[in-house]
């Protein structure tokens, strides 16, 4: 590789000659991760210029080619499945770095889902830390207040005891780490965290998946773009210094995970809630005062990102004087300035006679700013070190980026499921009460602070005081003089995904729906965190294009747009690849938060019904991986239904008639009852003869979609069986859980017992 | 009534106390310590101390924020305190009132601290709803039911004083809530959540206006606020009446 020395810190490369292999040597020594097209294309572009780049420029471009950061194998797949679904309410649509859609009148919420997979496989506690504060900022740069967080997780299980490969740490490390990340980022900085779920799945072993979506609310005349579209606009950077810490984190981010990746810790990010809290009062402050014209945060990508998108999307381009910006430690290179992901920062676009009120707030907030530029007519950048010019490049090279269509390749699933014989009951529904992916997650949702702020009205636990259990969603309420709710709930379900991709993005929307009606909210929108393997693999990219189909599909029948998203390939290592693993942050409204639903039994003598049918296929389902009982015939989702259903089910919780609602996922019909037992220190007897005729182990544990559970007061059962179509199978009574297929007694379990089982085996092997 | 709400980097439940005292008719004002000048606090008729995380709790819970109270308005805040004008801390504000002394102040106000929040016993943050028995009334208290639950969220709450202090504390009816079963027993985990000593929640100075809180009674002022609302009408938060005990005494002062 050669260089020569231009200024301090500034090195011109020569690549206008260079053969493949040089190349492939700077592409490496570099650390951009680009392919051997894209740096050709790079030096094309150069001998067009008719001069040598700055290795300022190479990091430039590389940056803003990076799967990260330009979407490059999934924006195809995106605009053609997910992209543009009609809805009444979405205000901005994955344009921005969070999508907004109105809540009423005045107010809009504001929300994002987003992977910080790689990281908190390298630094699990810094890793997932930094992955909360940065979706904080996500939604912050759209002027809203902060008000909720959600994190999805997903490890192998915890009692793992297979051999690992070589830097690869173990999934109860990783747990423990990622958890205490979040709690110390997201509790210190004052946002609740209300939703989430920690997944099990051997597949994760290699790759942990560690999501994280915030939720705001800004008023309709607040919101803030991410844009500058006029020149002469002050550049403003606030917040935290720029030190080395996260360089390269996209270029990391957009390779797979190897023994080396312990040495690329350098890209993980230091997280700081601290000087992040502060942030956020400046921020919303001075968008209150009317003085901030643009906003966008420095995430993946650092600062070269975030001036290059900001003055793309606006039609103008940028002057940076990168001697301006303030640093965490002293020589750091141009190079090293433009692309550094350290934390806390937002890059603000100020009118010049607003600087003074924007000094005096940070001032207040003991917080730094800095003037680095200003944005300019002319669509270039143009970057300057000491006064002398060591970038200068067309804006639309860097940012618009590549696009591929990758090939793909889309599994045929055989359809075959074996048929065990019927089990010991009692013993089987206690081994799925204790299945990982079953088991009580309360041990970490305590270590969140779900209260802070005061508006969660529907908890993430639900129940009597220290008897709580799992509920489906949590409600916030976000305006002080309203009754208007906003509902936020997590799914995903990779065992389904991973027998049949486009049914798994299926179900895992009608689960979304599921979840959010059970507590009484109309599903408003989706975010999508979309987690795959390596997407140059045929068969991966395969999964990738079934998911998206699904989700497609799933959410122009509802009406449910996803207007934020994210996506992150590349989770695979020593070959093997992750399950494919949609998450979906979903909002849902509810017009009065006083006639929301909680998950657990309220009364004695209360009649249960089972909304929905239920139907013999055990494909994915937890009671099949118990057995060790293969089934390849995954639940069949009819997305018309799921909103029937839902439609009808909403119509009778708005009527007063639901006093508690629990859908069924995980472990099936007896788990829902479990858990709506345990919330409400009360037990039920259930008779499960009138469902449709079928082996009772498959109607107690089978998991297909659409369906709910609900309790509803006897004098109220008739007018609810006729508005939904449910059937009576039981009634809220005793201290045990006692179910029978007609004459024939399944089990009884005391709820002590299963509450004994349920909480205590997964945090036997947590902390 | 004229409260000051202090903030700094990392307070975080500052908004719903506002919105709280707000509700009760007080007059809450945001005094951010950076803003702090002298004379400023002889201007309000009570000082709080909201809950979170005041510089990241990164030395010692609440031990920062007192600091920089002190380093700023140490005269003036013992000259409020011996006016006896109210001053109350939740959770992190709790504890800069024992990191300053003034908690659990049994002789008045004392140099150094003489109780601590330690970490808690399980060793970990937790969020959850406790149970809680109100031991007397005092200006924070006397409109409180006997009974009460309000939620936690910390990772160190843990009440400790030497035995002499406890013993004082005790004898001079400083207690003002314990945590206790739901069945009215004495509490083990979780009912007492942090493993504090003689399940003491909440004390009061020896002068009676310095309060100090680990639940988050602002956080518990409305009705749907509490876990348990789907099943047990209410019609205020149990958080209310801490502030409607406040209000009430301190209107009647001024009348």
């Amino acid at each position: 590789m050669k260089l020569r020395k231009i200024t301090d810190g500034v090195y011109e490369v020569s690549i206008l000659n260079a053969t493949e292999e040089e190349l492939e040597e700077i592409n490496e020594t570099m650390g951009l991760a680009l392919s051997i097209e894209e740096m050709k294309k790079m030096q094309e572009f150069f001998r067009e210029m008719g001069r040598e780049p700055t290795d300022l420029e190479i990091h430039a471009i590389a940056q803003g080619w990076s799967e990260h950061c330009s979407y490059k194998s999934s924006k195809p797949v995106l605009r053609k499945y997910i992209f543009g679904i009609p809805s009444e309410h979405a205000m901005i649509v994955m344009q921005d770095d969070a999508g907004v859609v109105e809540f009423d009148d005045e107010y809009a919420y504001v929300f994002k889902i987003e992977s910080h997979n790689h990281p908190s496989a390298v630094e699990p506690y810094g890793g997932a830390a930094t992955g909360v504060g940065g979706i904080i900022r996500d939604v912050l740069n759209m002027g809203a207040k902060p008000m909720a967080l959600v994190d999805p997780l997903f490890f192998a299980p915890p009692n793992y005891d297979g051999k690992l490969n070589p830097g690869i740490k173990h999934p109860r490390f990783l747990l423990n780490g990622v958890v205490a990340g979040i709690r110390d980022y997201g509790n210190r900085v004052g946002i609740p965290t209300v939703a989430g779920m920690t997944y099990f799945h051997e597949d994760y072993v290699n790759n942990i998946l560690v999501n994280a979506g915030c939720l705001g609310v800004v008023r309709k005349d607040k919101i803030v773009r991410s844009m500058v579209d006029a020149p002469g606009i002050k550049l403003v950077m606030v917040g935290g210094r720029t030190g080395r810490d996260g360089i390269h984190g996209v270029n990391f981010a957009s390779k797979v995970l190897s023994e080396k990746s312990e040495e690329e810790k350098q890209a993980v990010q230091l997280g700081n809630p601290i000087l992040k809290e502060p942030l956020i009062h400046v921020v919303l402050e001075a968008n209150d005062m009317g003085i901030v014209y643009g906003m966008k945060d420095l995430g993946g990508g650092g600062l070269g990102s975030v001036v290059g998108e900001m003055c793309h999307a606006g039609g103008v381009g940028a002057e940076v004087h990168l001697d301006r910006v303030l640093l965490k430690e002293p020589n750091m290179a141009p190079w090293e300035i433009w692309v550094s992901e350290s934390q806390e920062r937002m890059l603000l676009a100020v009118k010049e006679e607003n600087l003074p009120a924007l000094e005096k707030l940070c001032k207040k907030w003991d917080v730094e700013m800095s003037v680095i530029g200003e944005s300019i007519s002319e669509r270039r950048l143009r970057i300057y070190w000491h006064g002398e010019k060591i970038l200068d490049m067309p804006l639309e090279f860097i940012t618009a980026g590549v696009e591929y269509d990758r090939p793909f390749k889309i599994k045929k699933v055989e359809r075959v499921q074996e048929l065990p014989p019927e089990p010991k009951y009692h013993n089987v529904f206690l081994r799925i009460l204790s299945d990982f992916n079953v088991a009580s997650k309360e041990w970490i949702i305590r270590q969140y602070d779900h209260e802070v702020q005061g508006r969660t009205v529907i908890k993430p636990m639900q129940g009597i005081i220290g008897f709580e259990s799992h509920g489906d969603a949590s409600i916030i309420k976000p305006v002080h003089s309203s009754w208007k709710g906003i509902a936020i709930t997590t799914v995903a379900n990779p065992h389904i995904a991973k027998l049949d991709p486009y049914m798994g993005a299926l179900y895992t929307v009608d689960e979304a729906v599921r979840n959010l009606v059970a507590v009484g909210a109309r599903p408003s929108s989706l975010s999508d965190g979309l987690n795959f393997g390596n997407p140059e693999r045929e068969e991966i990219m395969g999964e990738f294009v079934e998911s998206c189909r699904g989700l497609g599909d799933a959410a122009r029948v509802l009406g449910t747009p996803y207007v934020s998203g994210n996506v992150s390939f590349y989770n695979e290592a020593f070959g093997k690849n992750i399950p494919p693993t949609v998450v979906l942050m979903a909002v849902g409204i509810i017009d009065d938060i006083r006639a929301a639903v909680s998950s657990d039994f309220k009364r004695d003598g209360n009649h249960i019904y089972l909304v929905g049918s239920t139907a013999p296929d055990m494909g994915g389902s937890v009671y099949y991986r118990v057995l060790g009982a293969k089934s390849t015939v995954v639940p069949e989702v009819n997305i018309n239904k799921t909103k029937e259903l839902s439609e009808k089910l909403l119509k009778a919780m708005s009527r007063g008639l639901v006093r508690a609602c629990h859908d069924i996922s995980h472990g099936g019909l007896a788990v829902a009852l479990a858990e709506m037992s345990m919330g409400g220190d009360v037990g039920a007897e259930i008779d499960v003869g009138a469902m449709q005729h079928m082996r009772s182990d498959f109607k107690l544990f089978s998991e297909s979609p659409t369906r709910w559970i609900c309790e509803v007061s006897p004098e109220h059962g008739e007018e609810f069986a006729s508005l939904t179509g449910a059937v009576r199978i039981g009634t809220v009574s005793g201290d045990s859980l006692r179910i029978r297929d007609g004459a024939r007694w399944l089990f009884n379990v005391s709820v002590e017992k299963m509450r004994t089982v349920w909480r205590g085996a997964l945090r036997a092997h947590l902390g | 009534m004229k409260v000051a709400i202090l903030q700094m980097e990392g307070t975080n439940c500052e908004e719903e106390s506002y919105m709280a005292f707000k509700e009760i008719g007080a007059e809450p004002e945001y005094l951010h310590l950076n803003l702090l000048r002298p004379g400023m606090l002889e201007d309000y008729d009570m000082l709080f101390i909201p809950g979170g995380f005041s510089s990241g709790d990164y030395v010692r819970a609440g031990a920062i924020f007192a600091a920089r109270l002190k380093a700023k308005a140490w005269n003036e805040l013992r000259k409020f305190v011996e006016a006896e004008k109210p001053v109350m801390g939740v959770c992190n504000g709790f504890q800069v009132l024992i990191e300053l002394g003034l908690l659990p102040g049994t002789d008045g106000i004392s140099d150094v601290p003489e109780a601590a929040l330690a970490t808690n016993e399980s060793n970990r943050f937790e969020c959850r709803w406790v149970h809680l028995k109100k031991e007397r009334d005092s200006i924070f208290s006397a409109n409180v039911p006997d009974r009460i639950v309000l939620p936690v969220a910390h990772a160190e709450g843990r009440f400790i004083a030497s035995p002499r202090v406890i013993e004082e504390m005790e004898a001079q009816r400083q207690v003002v809530f314990r945590y206790i079963a739901p069945d009215g027993s004495k509490p083990d985990y979780p009912w007492n959540p942090n493993g504090s000593i003689n399940d003491i929640a909440a004390v009061v100075n020896s002068y009676g206006n310095v309060f100090g809180i680990m639940p988050h009674p602002e956080r518990a002022f409305f009705w749907y606020q509490h876990p348990d609302w789907t099943r047990i009408p209410r019609n205020r938060g149990d958080g209310y009446y801490v502030f409607e005990s406040l209000m009430r005494i301190i209107e009647a002062k001024n009348r």
